[in-house]
C-alpha cells in the first residue's frame, strides 16, 4: 500500500485569488451540468418559458385587435420586456436561496457563501442573456427585423437590471434565515405585482400621470423601458431614470450584504 | 498553519443563549494528530465546522495557510444528480489538483467499478460513504479534518481506509474530534479536551484522558 500516499493528486498551494477562480470555475461548471445534464429540462425550460408568455400575449394582442402604440413590433416589444424581466426575477429567486440556506458545499473549506453567490450570479446571467439573444434572433428570422440602437446602453441596462436582481435576492435571502415567512411575503408582494407593474406589455407614457408617477418608483420599470429605448430608434422613453436605479442597486446589495452577513453569524 | 485566534461562537438568541466556543486560542501542530475530546453536545462538531469554514465564529478568526480537507468523509457536498466522476473532478478542481490522478485514485479506493460513471441518487448509502471516503483519501491534505465516523463500510474496506490514514499520519496533520477515548488513542499524539466551551491542551494522552474521565464522572453524577 505504499504507493497509495504517493499517487494521492498533489494538491497546490496558491495566493486567494487564484482560489477563489478555481472555485467558481467549479462551481459554475457544476452548475451547469446539474442543469443540463441527465433528464432535466434545463435550458428547454429556460427557452421555452418565455416563448410561451411571449406567444400568449402576441396572440392577446392580436385577438384585442391592438396594435403596437410604442412604434415597435409586437414581437419585439414582448421579447424586450419578458426576457430582462425573467433574467431580473430567476437571478433574485436563485440568490435568495442561495443566501438563505447553508449550502453543504461551505464544508470545503476553500468555498465561500460569496463564492456560492457570485457562481450563482454568473451561471443565471449567461443562461438569460442566451435566452435573450436567442428570442431576438427568433423574432429576427420570423421578419421583425431591426436594428441594435445604443448596443452599450442594453449592456449597461441589463448591467443594472442584474444589480438590482443581486440586490433584491440579498435583501429576501438575509431576511429569511431569521424570518421564515419573509419569502412567503415576498412570494405575495413581489411576484405577480412586479410581473404586472414593471412595463412588461405597457409603456411608462400610456399610462395615466397619477399612476404613471408611482409606477417609476418600481426600477425594473426604468429598466425595462431603457432596455426598449436603447434597443430600438423608433422609441424613445421620457421617463428612464438610470441613475435612480443605480442608487437603487447599490442600496440594496450593500444593505443586503449587511444583513446576510448579521443574520448568517446567527443561524440556529 | 491552521490556527484559531479568540474564536467565540454562541448558538441561540437572547437570554438563551449559550457559548459553545469561548474565546479559543490555538495552532494545531504541523505533523501531529490532534485528537479532540469532548462530551456529547459540548461543540465539537461546531469546532469542525468552524475549523473548515462551513461556519463562521461570532468573533475572532480561523487562519487556514494550509492544504485543509473538509470533514473526511462528508458526503453532503456532492451533487446527487452528477455521477461520481464529476464529483470527484468538482473536488479535484477546487483544490487544483490533477483530477485525472483524484479520478484514478477514487476508482481504487472506493471499488465503485461501473458505478463511477453513474449518478450518486443511483447508489446505496454504502456506496455512497464509501465514495465520500474515498475521494477525501484521493488527494494529499496537510491538515486532515475528521468528525468521529472514520470508519465506514465493511470490515475489509474499514482496514484499507485505516492503512491509508496511518501512512498519510506519518507525512501530515490530523485534527480528529471524537468522544470515544479509544479512537483517539488509536490515532493521535497529542490531546485536547473541549469543556465548557475551552480548549484545554495535553502533550501526554494520558492527562487529556484523565481531565475528561473527570468530567464525564462529573456530570454523569449531577
Amino acid at each position: 500500500m505504499t504507493h497509495v500516499a504517493s499517487l494521492a493528486g498533489q494538491v497546490e498551494r496558491d495566493g486567494a485569488f487564484t482560489i477563489q477562480c478555481r472555485v467558481l470555475h467549479a462551481l459554475i461548471l457544476r452548475d451547469v451540468k446539474g442543469r443540463f445534464g441527465g433528464r432535466r429540462l434545463g435550458f428547454m425550460w429556460a427557452l421555452l418559458e418565455p416563448c410561451l408568455f411571449i406567444t400568449l400575449f402576441v396572440a392577446m394582442f392580436q385577438l384585442l385587435g391592438r396594435t403596437s402604440q410604442s412604434g415597435v413590433d409586437v414581437p419585439l416589444f414582448f421579447v424586450t420586456g419578458i426576457a430582462p424581466f425573467l433574467m431580473f426575477r430567476d437571478l433574485y429567486a436563485a440568490i435568495a436561496g442561495e443566501a438563505k440556506t447553508n449550502n453543504p458545499l461551505l464544508m470545503f473549506p476553500q468555498v465561500s457563501k460569496t463564492d456560492l453567490i457570485f457562481a450563482s450570479v454568473i451561471v443565471n446571467v449567461l443562461l438569460s442573456i442566451t435566452v435573450f439573444i436567442l428570442l431576438l434572433c427568433g423574432c429576427y428570422a420570423l421578419g421583425y427585423t431591426f436594428q441594435v440602437y445604443d448596443p452599450l446602453g442594453v449592456l449597461v441596462t441589463l448591467a443594472l437590471l442584474v444589480a438590482l436582481g443581486l440586490g433584491l435576492g440579498l435583501v429576501i435571502g438575509a431576511l429569511t434565515i431569521r424570518y421564515e415567512f419573509i419569502s412567503s411575503i415576498a412570494q405575495a408582494v413581489l411576484g405577480r405585482p412586479l410581473f404586472l407593474c414593471s412595463g412588461l406589455f405597457f409603456t411608462a407614457d400610456i399610462l395615466p400621470p397619477k399612476a404613471r408617477e408611482y409606477a417609476l418608483y418600481n426600477p425594473v420599470l426604468h429598466c425595462i423601458e431603457s432596455i426598449r429605448s436603447t434597443m430600438f430608434a423608433s422609441f424613445d422613453s421620457r421617463y428612464v431614470d438610470l441613475s435612480y436605479v443605480f442608487s437603487f442597486a447599490v442600496i440594496m446589495i450593500a444593505f443586503g450584504l449587511m444583513m446576510l452577513s448579521f443574520f448568517d453569524r446567527q443561524r440556529r | 498553519m491552521i490556527s484559531l485566534d479568540g474564536v467565540t461562537k454562541s448558538y441561540g438568541l437572547g437570554d438563551k443563549q449559550h457559548k459553545v466556543l469561548d474565546n479559543i486560542t490555538f495552532t494545531f501542530p504541523y505533523r501531529q494528530s490532534v485528537g479532540i475530546l469532548g462530551a456529547n453536545g459540548a461543540g465539537k462538531s461546531t469546532l469542525i465546522r468552524i475549523i473548515g469554514g462551513a461556519e463562521k465564529p461570532d468573533k475572532g478568526k480561523v487562519i487556514r495557510t494550509s492544504r485543509l480537507s473538509w470533514p473526511m468523509g462528508y458526503s453532503g457536498g456532492f451533487q446527487r444528480t452528477l455521477t461520481g466522476r464529476e464529483n470527484a473532478r468538482f473536488v479535484a478542481r477546487i483544490y487544483g489538483a490533477d483530477f485525472r490522478e483524484v479520478e484514478k485514485n477514487t476508482v481504487e479506493f472506493s471499488e465503485l467499478g461501473k458505478y463511477f460513471d453513474r449518478p450518486l441518487e443511483t447508489y446505496s448509502a454504502g456506496m455512497r460513504s464509501r465514495f465520500a471516503m474515498a475521494v477525501s483519501y484521493a488527494l494529499d491534505f496537510e491538515y486532515y479534518l475528521v468528525d468521529e465516523a472514520l470508519e465506514t463500510g465493511d470490515a475489509r474496506l474499514k482496514e484499507k481506509f485505516r492503512q491509508v490514514f496511518k501512512e498519510r499520519r506519518l507525512t501530515s496533520s490530523v485534527i480528529l474530534v471524537s468522544h470515544n477515548e479509544q479512537t483517539i488513542r488509536k490515532n493521535c499524539d497529542v490531546a485536547a479536551v473541549l469543556f465548557e466551551g475551552k480548549l484545554h491542551f495535553y502533550e501526554n494522552l494520558d492527562d487529556a484522558f484523565l481531565m475528561y474521565r473527570k468530567i464525564i464522572f462529573t456530570e454523569r453524577a449531577a
